[in-house]
């Protein structure tokens, strides 16, 4: 039985999260369901951009492709169309996900590249001192909106469903079990698979609004939280400020690879030259 | 050898060099007037079993390029000078993390929007400082369709050799020019592969970087069955881990602008028409070679002693034989379709009191071999 | 030898595929006969002016743009007005009676044909009047061997053989006038 342990670099160790992050524990989950699946480290790529979660490829040990701000996922595009036997890890925060990087995202999840991008969602920019993203509430303080954030903040999930992706799941740092289980749905999901992590940012967001230590963070995502197969019968009010938990999505739809495979086998014109598929 | 004699567009010979060249993953984003080389690529990578895919925009083409590359196939795009700008983050993140990759430009007018279709050569000192940080560049300058097949190979083959990305820069003249082009397809040992770690080595030894010397370190492919490999956009050590340490930060600059700087004779390529005995030495690139050569035959004709110093390779600025030229001719003229990028260049190396006179034009109209005859009698 | 073509006229013509098929007859089916094209059109693909500039030539060509021309086939009055001032003595100019009227005292040797109605008369559309104009120039001043340009039609239109028959009759037309 393999570990989780196996998988990282623990050297590298202590990491460079602050004490409460939730981080570490999106980290773990990742390497767990690696250990979990019993996949070969040549077998994995991750694909990581920038900010406190960007750093998640420095603990681990598989093939690791770190990029600029934003761009994971047309990396990761590339790789996974270059080599379609690799199992393709992105791991991106709000800001690489749906802020800088947004408009990657909503293509790559309606081409229904076959990757699984590992969102760990804490409503700000903590590397840079907290300021607010595409994902931080409206009214929240922030340390670029100290008289409250007046814009709309984007639902990660809801803007990936509608994008066309085939597997959306949520889960929060409270519940570690839950986001094993659903990064192993998504690992094994073929297609475009998304998981948003609700993470504690102690130092920034929960200090500014008030929010208190980690534990208080946790418990209230916990308290807010609420399963997806019983938020479909609520009401849009009833959901107000609640975090749906769980697959939001899974659906089957054939993905960009497999479709291209077909053009390729249909025009290829010789066999010599070389093949993405031979690597 | 197979040899095929065509009478095609410069933007369609690219597509012929590149698919020669082992290139099997283009991703990019169609802007005139490069789109011949997007529509080509998707018309024939899959007819090789190799990938076009269109992105949505310069950005994530630069990236999906090197991810691709990363897995192991060689892999190109083409823009044109305001999607070049787009590309400038990826250029550095390509050149930071060494993946090779082949960037063709087909300059056209700008800032901006500027006139789309019509032809400049305006993006030299974009090409050479574009990204941020201290680097260097590669950078090859066709001026006829047979070079836009000949060079692509090329810059396949220095990209793979110095593990970095190479631009092409073609021009709005050359892409669209249609002529006859002898397309022969490069023998075994005229196509060069990024260079494979020693077999034996373990993953505890094996290091994806190398910074103790000048020379270029072996590059696996993310996928392989032995080594896992780990590239990043941050500075880092041997290893592929973020180190940013003061020594290591300067180490890596100094390494990553040597690796090129002093190899420039090896990437460096120019040609000369009609320079051994001339006193008025044309010094240009791309399109303007081909006015410049018709310029050189006038004058010829008339008894003056001319002749022309071709850049090929822009970047890096082949010193050696520019400061040759300086050194003998009288006056030395450089036409080109900007307002003096390359002029002041060579005004760098100009240590020897020739006179250098510039022509130059920008109105989207390919300069006239009138016009750079011209440039004398002022 | 360097001989410098113009083709002009509108766009829809055919005029940049005629081009074409003197770029590739030279190119492909010559012995060491160099060619350049080049092509300017408006950014509506019918209607507008447009004029293709072909050269051959027995050595490399360098400037690939067509000042003065040797040769000018004009298929519309617009053409013919961007060009009168700019022939030459000994220029060529071919052009067609029922779409140019040519200035008076312009210079060049001009030839008039009715391409545009002779198209009709053999093929039932004006689709064929560039062929017939080629014909012409090719039997008024050699080029190009006539086989080239037969295989550079069978070349070009490679697997569309009703579109290789209009051509080479067209162009078998071009060749019979004086």
């Amino acid at each position: 039985m393999a570990d989780y342990k196996d998988y990282m670099l623990f050297d590298k160790l202590p990491h460079t999260w602050c004490a409460g992050c939730g981080d570490g524990i999106v980290l773990q989950s990742i390497a767990a369901v690696f250990a979990e699946m019993e996949l070969d480290k040549h077998d994995i790529c991750l694909v990581s951009g920038i900010g406190c979660f960007g750093r998640v490829d420095d603990y681990l040990d598989i093939n690791c492709m770190h990029v600029t701000h934003g761009r994971a996922l047309p990396a990761a595009t590339g790789i996974a169309l270059a080599n379609p036997a690799l199992h393709v890890i992105v791991t991106m925060g709000d800001g690489d996900s749906v802020t800088i990087g947004g408009n990657h995202l909503i293509h790559c999840a309606r081409r229904n590249i076959d990757l699984t991008a590992i969102i760990a969602n804490n409503y700000n920019y903590g590397q840079t001192g907290g300021q607010y993203s595409g994902t931080t509430p409206t009214d929240s303080i922030t340390s670029t909106s100290p008289y409250g954030h007046i814009e709309q903040e984007f639902d990660i999930c809801r803007l990936a469903e509608a994008a066309g992706a085939t597997y959306v799941a949520r889960a929060t740092a409270f519940n570690p079990v839950q986001m094993r289980k659903l990064i192993r749905g998504g690992i094994e999901h073929k297609g475009f698979s998304l998981i948003e992590c609700m993470v504690q940012c102690p130092t920034h967001y929960g200090r500014y609004n008030r929010q208190g230590e980690a534990a208080d963070m946790m418990k209230m995502m916990n308290a807010r939280s609420i399963p997806a197969e019983k938020a479909k019968t609520m009401s849009a009010e009833e959901l107000e400020g609640r975090i749906v938990t769980g697959v939001i999505v899974n659906k089957n739809r054939e993905d960009y690879y497999t479709k291209y495979k077909r053009i390729i086998d249909a025009q290829r014109i010789r066999e010599e030259g070389g093949s993405v598929n031979e690597n | 050898m197979k040899s095929q004699k065509k009478f095609i567009e410069g933007n369609e010979a690219v597509v012929d060099g590149a698919i020669a060249a082992g290139a099997r993953f283009y991703a990019g984003y169609p802007i005139s007037p490069s789109s011949e080389i997007a529509e080509g690529a998707a018309r024939e990578l899959p007819r090789y079993g190799g990938i076009y895919i269109q992105m949505e925009d310069e950005i994530s083409s630069m990236a999906a390029l090197l991810g691709a590359s990363l897995a192991g196939v060689k892999s190109f795009t083409a823009t044109s000078s305001p999607g070049f700008s787009l590309m400038q983050e990826n250029l550095g993140l390509g050149i930071m993390s060494e993946i090779p990759a082949v960037i063709f430009n087909v300059q056209r007018s700008g800032p901006s929007t500027g006139a789309a279709t019509k032809p400049a050569q305006a993006d030299i000192m974009q090409a050479r400082y574009g990204a941020h940080g201290d680097h260097s560049i590669i950078a090859l300058s066709p001026s006829s369709v047979q070079d836009c097949y000949d060079l692509t190979i090329t810059a396949f083959n220095l990209a793979e050799k110095y593990r970095t990305p190479v631009l092409f820069l073609s021009d709005e003249v050359i892409g669209h020019l249609r002529e006859t082009v002898t397309e022969t397809e490069p023998g075994p040992d005229q196509i060069f592969s990024r260079i494979q770690p020693d077999p034996d080595i373990s993953q505890k030894d094996f290091r994806p970087y190398g910074y103790s010397s000048d020379s270029v370190v072996p590059m696996p492919a993310v996928g392989n069955r032995k080594l896992l490999m780990r590239t990043t956009g941050s500075t880092h050590d041997e290893k592929g881990e973020f180190s940013p340490n003061p020594q290591n930060i300067d180490r890596v600059t100094h390494y990553l602008t040597n690796k090129i700087e002093k190899n420039a004779e090896d990437i460096t390529i120019t040609r000369t028409y009609q320079l051994d005995d001339a006193e008025i030495a044309f010094i240009t690139f791309g399109c303007s070679v081909r006015s410049t050569i018709s310029a050189v035959d006038i004058l010829r004709a008339e008894g003056v002693r001319a002749g022309m110093l071709q850049l090929v390779t822009i970047w890096p600025m082949p010193e050696k034989e520019i400061r040759a030229v300086l050194a003998k001719a009288g006056t030395v003229v450089v036409p080109e379709m900007n307002l003096g990028q390359l002029a002041g260049e060579i005004r760098k190396f100009n240590d020897y009191g020739c006179r250098i006179l510039q022509a130059n034009r920008t109105d989207g109209v390919l300069i006239t071999p009138q016009q750079i005859i011209n440039t004398l009698e002022d | 030898m360097k001989t410098e073509i113009v083709l002009c006229g509108v766009g829809g013509q055919g005029l940049i595929s005629v081009g074409e098929i003197i770029g590739l007859a030279a190119s492909l089916f010559e012995e060491r006969l160099y060619a350049t094209m080049t092509a300017s059109y408006g950014s509506e693909t019918r209607g507008t002016f447009t004029k293709t500039d072909v050269i051959l030539s027995d050595q490399p060509i360098g400037y690939p743009n067509i000042d003065s021309p040797d040769v000018i086939l004009c298929l519309a009055q617009v053409a013919y007005e961007r060009y009168k001032d700019k022939f030459r003595d000994d220029t060529e100019v071919y052009y067609d009676t029922d779409m140019v009227i040519p200035a008076e005292g312009a210079k060049g040797k001009h030839f008039g044909y009715a391409f545009r109605t002779m198209s009709i008369e053999t093929t039932g559309n004006t689709q064929a009047a560039n062929t017939i104009a080629l014909g012409v120039i090719i039997h008024h001043r050699h080029l190009l061997h006539k086989e080239a340009v037969m295989k550079a039609f069978a070349h070009r239109f490679a697997g569309r053989d009703q579109i290789i028959a209009i051509n080479e009759k067209a162009f078998g037309l071009g060749l019979s006038l004086e």
